[in-house]
């Protein structure tokens, strides 16, 4: 989860008379876990639907809902004039057909703003944005730019000065010599033609959803913004906007509209999203009480608008909350606007009674015969290596299920057998007393569509007088006192066991599995310097369901 | 009832008693045993505090063939000098005199501007009345005598002259009786007892795994309160791990670097055409994407049991239920002190009467009350699947700090309309490993999968 970082007495300074404790008290309440928290600065992890939580402006304005101080839906106020116009081509129906912008006027920028607005940017890009695939954003300052502005396409034989760079780089430069351009120019994929945006006097104001140019970079001195949001989805890209566009009301800075015209292009409208609800609905999921009054009241303290109408509560919804879809999400809302704590969790009688798996049962069971018989309990990966599931056992690997791009050498393939891994476990433990008996019950894995899943079970024994007529004792006798099952022997052969002292094991007629000494080879790989006897079966089928 | 004693415990006290402080060698003759049975007998009583052991040790030093020719004949400078005293030689004459000293006595002589030499012959400048190291080889000649009483700077002048002093460390013992010991009376009868008091050496109790414990413990809890087990498959298609848990395909937890993929596998029954419609139309509506049936058919190992749990619901449309799945599950990490790549987790649900948020806090407070944690809070979360969500945060004394648990919530409409569920599901779970920890106090979590036989023999069992 992504982490930000707060300032305490900046955040006073935006929500009002509030105490530091009665902050840091309520920051788990809006969803936000405190990480670490020093003197005036305080960490918080907040969850990636939340974008707007990722700046002190958005957390300022839900911790004044939840304290009363301000409540309601944050209104956007927009002044509407026609001085700012976003021409859209057509050309860019084909490779990212949708542009929206705003502008924000008379601000004050800090670098603490600036980090703040590129932490939200980034944030923005990687959730809704879908590392900038479905929409990107644009930070400029307005002053050095002029309009209208027209969002075309170029070859990428187009030149520009790209952000934070001193010279002037091709489109297909930029795309193969910065990281940028390397880490996003697969969104463009082979099209010969890229997204632009130009002003009135054809400067390259923005390649989107790469970078933007260097001449409308925001510095301290910045005090006028043009935020554009290009993309493939044209709710999604004004979702966009309106985050950015409500932190930066928030900030101060003064909305004006910009105008869009072109194929498929409106203007953003920033319309509230209604949802009508039930307070029975709210009740029922909760367990609670409450009335509609108390209702709205809780709703409004979420940041939100809420009026009866007749039975039912018509909820209005800003835009820059788009992690509401439903009914389910304003119950939520209205649990946080009216604390989590508040809440009393009740006992009510199970109306069902409780069953352990049959398989877990059987599981245990045998369990607690193999302890009874001095074997002890081990537990390994399902996920392990190929050098331990074949090259140390002498195994064929040729029907190894193995995993895509794993972070971990030592987890890379899943298993088809258990005992390669009790074989590895006695090799870690060759300092630790003898004997060492092991067993293990778990899952193996084996080709199929759906892929077959069944139950093993291995036992190992080890030590100077370990023999195969121990181990088909033991499991002769766990399968004869567990289950009533009889076992057959019969001479077999296997890489991992000695010639002459392998056998298949069968039941009715029927292979459920190996058992034998382990040969010379496998113990010489694995460097163990003790005699080692083991065995595996199959419980599917022959316990287990 | 007085002690037990072995023979030789006996023997060795006795003696003890008639002379009370006594060497290994004089116990010997003084018990008539073995030098090794009054090695071990020392050791028993020793470890029984009866026995004081003093051990000491000293140095003496003695005369090498060289030191002890110079004890004799005088040392090589002492001897040159003399030969000089009347009147000067020549060189050859003292070579054929001195021999092999000749050299080291020149030396020395000239060194300390005892004698002058011309071309071919030595004159002597100076005799004097004593010369560094003849005191010390003196004392030494006539007596052996310990190191420490010496004149250490007469002493250095020869020590390091070869083969003139020889050093031997001798090392003492000393064994007495402790106060408890000396009052011990010995009986000569014989007897069958046995030390019953004595130390004795462990066995190993084979045992279940730790952990399987926990998982045990866990399972017993939830059956209690009412719960079924169910069992499901780990590996299992996207559209089970994700789709049907309104994850969008295009969501980051979706990629290769977080979940497994198996190679090549793609299922081919992955659900009913009506969960399969209903559940693709709900994300295109949702989430504005194209939906892809191929990544919904990719075999994942599974990042959670949720998978399994809304599999069951969505195939047996309970209206009253409670159901839970416990297994392993996978994420695509690196392997840490605080993260592995599969480790179980629990997932339970509820449907039915009382279906609501209290509830599942009180079921949740019920859970920790079992397992010994009192000191429980629950706070706001996120999860895609359910909403509202909530996480426990717990108190460890150990670590003075809250730790975050289990996750819970009630499941989307988006998640529970398509698969044809209209009731409210409740849902929680979370990692045992992490309860496990807490339980056997340890900060490693990959202790659990090391089998190390030392840990597995001597962990407790109940904590």
């Amino acid at each position: 989860m992504p982490v930000v970082e707060l300032s305490y007495s900046r955040l006073q300074k935006l929500i009002g008379k509030v105490s530091k404790k009665q902050i840091t008290e309520s920051l788990p309440f809006l969803g936000l876990d405190i990480e670490s928290d020093n003197e005036d600065l305080v960490r918080v992890e907040y969850s990636p639907n939340r974008p707007d939580y990722c700046t002190d402006f958005g957390i300022a304005l839900g911790l004044q809902g939840l304290f009363g101080i301000k409540t309601g839906a944050i209104k956007l106020n927009i002044k509407k004039t026609n001085d700012y116009i976003i021409r859209v081509e057509p050309s860019v129906t084909k490779i990212r057909p949708f542009v929206t912008g705003i502008i924000a006027k008379n601000g004050r920028i800090d670098d603490d703003i600036i980090k703040q607005l590129m932490a939200l940017q980034e944030d923005l890009h990687l959730g809704i944005g879908r590392k900038r695939k479905k929409s990107s954003i644009g930070i400029h300052d307005l002053d050095k730019m002029s309009f209208p502005l027209t969002y075309t396409t170029t070859k990428r034989t187009h030149k520009f000065t790209p952000l934070n760079l001193e010279k002037e780089l091709t489109i297909s430069e930029i795309l193969e010599n910065t990281d940028v351009g390397r880490n996003y120019g697969k969104i463009l994929g082979n099209s010969d033609i890229v997204p632009l945006i130009l002003d009135s006097k054809k400067q390259t104001i923005s390649f989107p959803p790469i970078i933007n140019s260097a001449i409308t970079t925001v510095t301290t001195n910045t005090r006028n913004l043009f935020v554009e949001v290009t993309g493939i989805s044209k709710d999604d890209a004004e979702n966009m906007l309106s985050v950015v566009a409500t932190i930066l009301q928030t900030a101060g800075f003064v909305l004006v509209s910009a105008k869009i015209l072109g194929v498929k292009n409106t203007s953003p409208k920033f319309e509230l999203k209604k949802i009508s609800i039930n307070s029975n609905l709210i009740n029922e999921i909760l367990g609670s009480n409450l009335s509609n009054s108390q209702i709205i009241l809780s709703l409004k303290k979420s940041r939100l608008d809420a009026v009866l109408k007749g039975k039912n509560i018509i909820c209005s919804i800003p835009s820059y909350r788009f992690d509401i879809f439903g009914l389910m999400d304003l119950v939520e809302e209205v649990a946080l606007g009216y604390g989590i704590q508040n809440f009393e969790p009740i006992l009510s009688p199970s109306q069902t009674l409780g069953q352990s798996n049959t398989t877990s049962i059987k599981i245990k069971s045998l369990s607690l015969i193999m302890i009874g018989l001095g074997y002890t309990e081990a537990l390994n990966s399902s996920l392990t290596s190929k050098r331990v599931l074949y090259d140390m056992t002498n195994r064929q690997s040729t029907d190894m299920i193995s995993v895509l791009d794993s972070k971990s050498q030592e987890h890379t393939i899943l298993r088809d057998s258990i005992l390669p891994e009790l074989l590895e476990n006695l090799s870690r433990n060759i300092h630790a007393s003898y004997p060492q008996k092991l067993f293990e019950t778990g899952i193996v894995f084996s080709k199929g569509n759906p892929i077959n899943e069944i139950t093993n079970f291995a036992g190992i024994s080890s030590h100077q007088d370990a023999s195969f007529t121990e181990i088909k004792s033991i499991l002769q006798s766990t399968l004869k006192i567990g289950f009533n099952l009889e076992i057959e022997t019969k001479t077999s052969s296997h890489p991992t066991f000695e010639e002459g002292r392998t056998a298949s094991i069968l039941h009715h007629g029927k292979i459920i599995g190996i058992i034998g000494e382990i040969n010379t080879k496998t113990i010489e790989n694995y460097k163990i310097r003790v005699p080692v006897v083991g065995f595996e079966i199959y419980l599917s089928d022959l316990i287990i369901d | 009832m007085s002690q037990v004693f072995h023979e030789i415990e006996k023997k060795i006290i006795t003696a003890l008693k008639n002379n009370p402080q006594q060497t290994p060698e004089k116990l010997e003759k003084s018990t008539n045993l073995s030098p090794d049975q009054i090695r071990r007998g020392i050791e028993w009583l020793k470890l029984k505090e009866l026995a004081i052991v003093i051990e000491s040790q000293s140095i003496t030093i003695s005369l090498g063939k060289n030191g002890l020719d110079s004890f004799y004949n005088g040392l090589p400078e002492r001897r040159l000098l003399n030969l000089l005293k009347n009147e000067s030689k020549k060189f050859k004459v003292l070579q054929n005199e001195l021999g092999s000293i000749f050299g080291p006595a020149m030396g020395i002589a000239r060194k300390n501007n005892w004698i002058d030499t011309s071309e071919d012959e030595i004159f002597l400048k100076n005799y004097p009345s004593e010369i560094p190291g003849e005191k010390t080889l003196k004392q030494i000649g006539e007596n052996k005598i310990l190191k420490n009483i010496i004149d250490k700077n007469d002493l250095f002048a020869i020590f390091k002259r070869p083969d003139f002093i020889l050093e031997n460390i001798i090392k003492n013992k000393e064994i007495s009786l402790t106060e408890i010991a000396k009052s011990i009376e010995i009986t000569t009868e014989s007897t069958n007892a046995i030390n019953v008091e004595s130390k004795v050496p462990d066995v190993f109790v084979a045992r279940t795994h730790p952990l399987k414990d926990t998982i045990d413990e866990i399972r017993e809890i939830f059956v209690t309160l009412g719960f079924t087990e169910i069992i499901g498959s780990m590996t299992q298609p996207s559209f089970w791990n994700f789709d049907a848990l309104f994850t969008p395909q295009d969501h980051p937890a979706r990629e290769l670097q977080d979940t497994f993929y198996l190679d090549g596998f793609s299922t081919k029954k992955i659900g009913t055409l009506d969960q399969i419609k209903k559940i693709s139309e709900s994300h295109k509506k949702n989430w504005r994407y194209s939906w892809n049936i191929d990544e919904a058919k990719k075999t994942v190992l599974r990042t959670h049991t949720t998978c399994v749990t809304i599999k069951h619901l969505a195939e047996n449309k309970l209206d009253e239920a409670r159901v839970f799945s416990l297994g392993r599950v996978f994420r695509n990490e690196k392997v840490s002190y605080k993260h592995l790549v599969e480790f179980n987790q629990i997932e339970g649900i509820v449907v039915g009467k009382n279906a609501n948020l209290r509830n599942l806090m009180g079921i949740q407070r019920e859970f920790y009350k079992r397992i010994g944690i009192t000191k429980i809070k629950f706070w706001p979360t996120f999860f895609p699947y359910t909403e509202p969500s909530l996480q426990t945060m717990v108190y460890n004394d150990k670590l003075g700090k809250w730790i975050e648990l289990f996750g819970m919530g009630v499941f989307r409409q988006e998640v529970t309309k398509p698969l044809g569920i209209t009731k409210p599901v409740l849902a929680w779970g979370g990692g045992i490993e992490r309860i496990a920890m807490l339980k056997y106090g340890l900060d490693d979590v990959r202790e659990f999968y090391n089998n190390n036989l030392n840990w597995l023999r001597n962990t407790t069992k109940c904590q």
